[in-house]
């Protein structure tokens, strides 16, 4: 009884998927479509410092331009009423399609919109812009699950979109404020990037070396355990800020004490008391994720190969790392993408690095300099992000799905 | 031949297990029975060592276990689970080859060994050698997990309530193969059950086991004719120890022969018990049973007098 | 219900005030004691000119860090507990993955990154700060009311319904009960990380626990630093032990119903 009925539900699940519209991406197409005409799309300001003034999406690209944006987006809708494979599909085109116009959609912007008599004057991107992108984000996500994809293609795609912007933004897009920012000061901008990667690799790699010792430590010798944990619990109650501040006086004392660690590079400021500090807070996520990797492995499957008669370093080799890797691998994610924001508060210890921008800018209320700083430090968490979860994804045993 | 001589197990000052000595002659099947938490587990885990006894001694085939590499030994001995232990992450033919590989075999060597134990135990090599344990049904995964422990040819094989999680018609049709196996391997069989049919069925040597001490032991048939108190008798199944006990004899060593009166229309195969005779009986109102052979031809004849007489016969001391 | 109710609560644990007790009070201590500590301080920078900070009170600072945390926190704990719900109810499953996906989004996003753009869309001073504490502690709420309301066994919730009560009945008696401890632990986690995040707040013009901290780092005065530091640390314990008070109690409260 209980079977068939089940049998049944599924067939009609089954039938479900086919004719019932897909409400998450109508609920999204028309939210969209009802921001896009109601809020500002980009903004024109005539210097750095005054704030812009705000132009809808029918104003910045023309009627026709805000009539095509409007019909793909509705396009989308009209696709989901009844959604089936290929029409995901042409989903999937039409939002690879609008991403690539936007760049395009700034340009129209630029010539309709700035007056030729005014060099000074800036486009800047509002709200609805905004809008757009992380919709069209949210539905990719939606269409690739629908769509049974694994990761790789959608952040395949997404690296394509990147690149073609990157090129109009360096040929073509001179009067967005954003491009703008960034060609005064690319030299400083590519510095700051390479600092802050240097920091988040750097601490990053060091506490995934420093983190396995330890929680390896931790279940071999049961009275660290607690000693370690409280300790590491204890780190994460000071505030970020604090912990790189405390760190300032006594490291300038040890520098000023032994002139080797000065000579190597420590000092009160700068890169030292941010690497102590970010693997400090780093540590806790990576010791605590690879302690319960290990040991949560199935104590069943643990006993069954001992009583195969696997040694213990194949029990841990070939049975528990492999089964825990992917638990383990999401604490680097986690440890990881904390490290991408933490290293921007770096910057208040002259650590350098891309929260430089944001600092500085907040300082000058120069907004467009802040969006140079905060921009690519999203775009780095979610792209470090994306990349190491598809890796654990990728490691988890095929078996363990 | 596994001898196990008034050994013990004590868990933080407490006893677990005390006293227990049995002996399994090679080729026979031990079964330890019991209800949850009598030690039956902890007594066979120490056969294999992951967990030591305290006291007494255990041997295998007269050679003291605490001699012998605890690595070593396991991989001569094998094992099954309950839940099957298979590893997750890896496909059922790796599983298959652990401890061939473990006892480094050539490679055609484990290749050929595990599609041999696949096919004895009816798994179908193409359609499930590539696949992950959590695709296979439990009944699939017991048997993969029964090869498993067969894999490396051990003299021995321990399995701890290898059929408990499964489904009472998937279960017997391994408790059927497993017989069937071990009348052509003649393996060294300890395993653990609270299922006290499952022990008639498969065990040449029954143990029960209560508060971990071997309350009584014996062949299934010794059992069952004289358990020595309520205990067992209640785990022998009671009131129904008459059928338990028809259910162990074939109609073939109780069968008369034909008579001369008209051969009755109720027919039982030879091959078949004195319970499911009973039962034929009972179902066609008949006193009597004519037995047929494999080819449907009449052999002799089962009457119900001859029955109670001969499970009688088997039963004297009983009031 | 009700007799059920009364029951339950006769034979709960009485709530175990010890850790809270302590760790207020040691905050109360060092908030009001702070200008007394000046020997203390001394020890750090024993050059400073002024060794305690004073351009607030810290009962002021103290107050707005914990409004900051605590909208933040009731924003977070409405939208996330009735996204939790709204995605587990039969109409609404379609959404499950994107909420789950965009809550996650929302811890990926460093928070000083959101601050820092927040700024720009809304402004300097306290709502920025909010906004980013909001959608750094959503994600541990709704993936706790999630797992929780996913984890309330279907039999339980087959049998409520068996027994004729309404889904909304369901799920005020049956199921938010049931998911309440995981949801709790969820909030716990969320809280806790703010607080400490909170301080952030002070680089965008949100005057918080985190103005010390500033001012330290700025002025090179390690005393400033560790008044914030060690005021923030003890509220985190504070608010940490009693809800490590509300867990243990309703843990109690379970196994002895």
């Amino acid at each position: 009884m209980t079977a068939i009925s089940k049998e049944e539900r599924t067939a009609r699940q089954g039938s479900d998927k086919c004719f019932v519209p897909n409400i998450v991406l109508i609920t999204l197409s028309l939210g969209l479509l009802m921001l896009l005409w109601s809020v500002d799309s980009v903004s024109i300001a005539p210097n750095r410092i005054v704030p812009g003034s705000g132009f809808m999406l029918w104003q910045a690209l023309g009627l026709p331009g805000a009539l095509l944006v409007s019909v793909l987006i509705a396009a989308l809708a009209a696709l989901a009423l009844t959604p089936q494979k290929r029409f995901y599909s042409a989903q999937l085109i039409i939002i690879a399609l609008l991403l690539l116009l936007m760049p395009f959609g700034l340009m129209v912007a630029g010539a309709l919109l700035i007056e030729p008599d005014m060099p000074q004057a800036r486009l800047g991107v509002s709200g609805g812009f905004w809008c757009l992108l992380f919709v069209m984000l949210l539905a990719l996500v939606e269409v690739r699950l629908r769509l049974k994809l694994s990761r790789l293609w959608p952040a395949l795609l997404l690296c394509f979109v990147a690149a073609v912007w990157w090129l109009c933004a360096l040929s073509w897009l001179d009067h967005v404020a954003l491009v703008q920012e960034f060609k005064a000061r690319d030299a400083q901008f590519m510095r700051a990037l390479q600092q802050h990667l240097v920091l988040v690799g750097v601490s990053v790699s060091l506490s995934v070396v420093l983190g396995l010792a330890l929680a390896l430590a931790m279940r071999r010798f049961s009275r660290l355990n607690r000693l370690g944990f409280a300790l590491l619990n204890f780190v994460q109650t000071i505030p970020s800020l604090a912990l790189f501040g405390l760190l300032l006086a006594p490291l300038a004392w040890l520098a000023s004490q032994v002139p080797l660690l000065a000579r190597l590079g420590v000092s009160g400021i700068g890169m030292a008391p941010a690497l102590i500090a970010l693997v400090a807070y780093s540590l806790l996520p990576m010791v605590r994720n690879t302690y319960t990797a290990l040991d949560e492995v199935d104590e069943a499957t643990l006993e069954a190969a001992t009583a195969m008669g696997m040694r213990s370093a194949q029990r841990f080799w070939q049975v528990r790392l492999p089964l825990a890797l992917p638990v383990l691998i999401e604490g680097v994610r986690i440890t990881a993408v904390q490290a991408i924001g933490l290293a921007t508060v770096a910057a208040l210890i002259g650590a350098g690095g891309l929260g430089t921008f944001i600092f500085q800018g907040l300082g000058q209320a120069a907004m467009d300099m802040v969006l140079l700083g905060a921009l690519p430090i999203l775009v780095l968490a979610l792209l470090v992000d994306a990349s190491l979860g598809a890796l654990a994804e990728r490691l988890r045993p095929e078996g363990m799905q | 031949m596994i001898e196990l001589i008034d050994v013990e197990k004590r868990f933080g000052g407490v006893a677990a297990v005390e006293g227990i000595s049995l002996r399994v002659p090679s080729g026979k099947v031990c079964a330890l029975v019991g209800t949850s938490g009598c030690g039956k587990s902890t007594t066979l885990r120490m056969i294999n060592r992951l967990i030591a006894h305290d006291g007494g001694e255990i041997r295998l085939d007269g050679q003291p276990i605490d001699s012998v590499d605890p690595v070593q030994l396991r991989r001569r001995i094998g094992y099954v689970i309950q839940h099957t232990g298979l590893f997750p992450h890896w496909r059922v033919a790796r599983n298959i080859a652990l401890v061939p590989r473990l006892l480094r075999w050539p490679k055609e060597r484990i290749e050929a060994r595990v599609a041999e134990l696949m096919a004895l135990l009816g798994l179908s090599f193409d359609e499930l050698a590539h696949k992950y344990p959590h695709e296979l049904s439990g009944g699939q995964a017991q048997r993969v997990g029964v090869a498993r422990a067969l894999a490396g040819d051990p003299d021995i094989l321990l399995m701890d309530e290898p059929f408990g999680a499964l489904d009472p018609l998937t279960r017997e049709k391994l408790q059927e193969e497993v017989a069937r196996l071990q009348s052509s391997l003649h393996k060294t069989i300890v395993f653990v059950t609270h299922d006290m049919d499952e022990a008639l069925r498969l065990a040449d040597h029954l143990v029960i086991m209560r508060a971990g001490r071997i309350v009584q032991q014996g062949s299934p048939l010794a059992l069952l004719r004289a358990p020595e108190d309520p205990f067992v008798e209640s785990l022998l199944g009671g009131l129904e120890r008459g059928l338990k006990q028809a259910a162990l004899m074939r109609v073939r060593d109780h069968m008369g022969s034909l008579g001369p009166s008209l051969p009755s229309a109720s027919r039982i195969s030879i091959d078949a018990s004195l319970r499911q005779g009973l039962s034929i009986m009972l179902r066609d109102h008949a006193e009597r049973l004519t037995v047929v052979d494999g080819k449907d031809v009449p052999v002799g004849e089962l009457s119900l007098r001859r029955l109670i007489k001969e499970t009688q016969w088997e039963q004297p001391t009983s009031p | 219900m009700g007799t059920a109710n009364v029951a339950v609560k006769s034979r709960a644990a009485p709530l175990q005030w010890r850790w809270p007790l302590v760790w207020a009070s040691l905050l109360a201590l060092c908030v009001l004691g702070m200008p007394h500590l000046e020997a203390l301080f001394r020890l750090f920078e024993p050059d400073a000119r002024q060794v305690v900070y004073t351009r607030a009170s810290f009962a002021t600072l103290l107050w707005r860090h914990l409004s900051v945390v605590a909208v933040a926190a009731l924003a977070g704990i409405v939208f996330g507990v009735l996204a939790g719900i709204a995605v587990t109810r039969k109409r609404g499953r379609d959404f499950m993955p994107l909420v789950a996906q965009l809550a996650s989004l929302g811890q990926t996003f460093p928070p000083v990154a959101v601050l820092a753009l927040a700024v720009p869309a809304i402004g300097f001073g306290t709502w920025p700060i909010i906004m980013a504490l909001l959608l750094y502690g959503l994600l541990p709420i709704v993936r706790n009311t999630l797992s929780g309301l996913l984890g309330v066994d279907a039999e339980v919730k087959t049998a409520a319904r068996a027994m004729g009560m309404t889904p909304w009945q369901v799920l005020i008696s049956v199921e938010l009960p049931l998911a309440m401890p995981i949801i709790l632990a969820g909030v716990r986690t969320s809280v806790t990380i703010n607080i400490a995040t909170a301080a952030l707040g002070a680089t965008v013009g949100a005057s918080n626990l985190g103005d010390p901290i500033i001012a330290g780092i700025i002025n090179n005065n390690t005393a400033y630093i560790v008044q914030g530091a060690v005021v923030i640390a003890l509220l985190a314990l504070t608010v940490d032990s009693l809800f490590d008070m509300l867990q243990q109690r309703l843990k109690t409260s379970r196994s002895a119903a």
